[in-house]
């Protein structure tokens, strides 16, 4: 079987490309898929330890049941915004929203 | 597992690079909407990756939720947003911006890597046989865990009604 690392690996791989997406792109629906690829890493992880626990358990997997309706949620709240922020600004590009700058 | 008769390590890299790829696709995409596709794509990955850890329920919400849902979400917010306001939106870093999210990203993600590579002979390689199924997880969310679970019930119809009301906002 594949090791735990292994598991571990891939996750960092994807934050590190959530990161990447989250400080770098201008364009508020990508840096929804930025969110969305980062709250992918913390689940592969939870999902990974819970099965390699000793003896392996099922809380891991809860969590994670917990953690996908919390990003539905996310995303529909902030596709939301996007779509109000674009009927006021008729933008996406979060330079040009910043209109709570003052 | 016995479904599977291909070497777990080949199943595992070719999940790892579909993730990956599909990941860094989505990001990178000129079209948005190729980019949300291939975040499904990526999505898909990861619901496979959960049954390679004997989670067959995750595996069936990640992709009832992201690919049916989410995805499908996403897509329709680009096709709302104007056409002409996404194709002058260029994602192309400037002023070395990209330079520095590599940096901060590559350093985070081998940061995470390296400690788990120096702590890999403590860590466990071979999951112990476990008979795990769906319908364990029900006691576990209902009585061992029910605050949260009624937390979540409030904040899923609060987000929603929130949802609803911004989308509904007059300028």
């Amino acid at each position: 079987m594949v090791a735990v690392t292994s598991y571990i690996i891939v996750s960092a791989a994807l934050l590190g490309i959530g990161i990447y997406g989250l400080t770098v792109k201008k364009n508020a629906i990508r840096i929804l898929f930025a969110i969305e690829i980062i709250v992918n890493a913390a689940n592969l992880n939870f999902a990974a330890f819970t099965r390699y626990m000793n003896p392996p358990q099922v809380s891991g997997q809860v969590i994670v049941f917990y953690s996908i309706a919390a990003a539905a949620m996310e995303a529909a709240v902030g596709l939301a915004l996007i779509l109000v922020a674009f009927r006021i600004n008729s933008t996406i590009d979060v330079r040009k929203l910043s209109k709570l700058k003052g | 597992m016995a479904l599977i008769s291909i070497p777990p390590d080949i199943t595992f890299i070719v999940l790892a690079v579909v993730t990956i790829i599909g990941s860094i696709i989505a990001l990178q995409a000129k079209e948005l909407i190729y980019g949300a596709v291939a975040l499904a794509v990526s999505f898909i990955g990861i619901a496979g990756f959960f049954v390679f850890l004997d989670a067959p329920y995750l595996a069936m919400l990640q992709i009832a939720i992201y690919v049916g849902a989410i995805v499908v979400l996403i897509l329709f917010t680009i096709m709302l947003v104007r056409r002409e306001v996404m194709d002058e939106l260029t994602d192309t870093p400037e002023h070395g911006e990209g330079t520095a999210g590599l940096w901060l990203a590559g350093l985070l993600a081998v940061a995470i890597a390296g400690v788990a590579a120096l702590a890999g002979p403590d860590l466990p390689t071979q999951p112990k046989p476990a008979d795990l199924r769906v319908s364990d997880l029900g006691p576990v969310l209902a009585i061992q865990y029910p605050i949260p679970l009624i937390i979540l019930a409030l904040l899923m119809s609060a987000a929603l009604l929130g949802a609803l009301v911004l989308a509904k906002l007059e300028r």
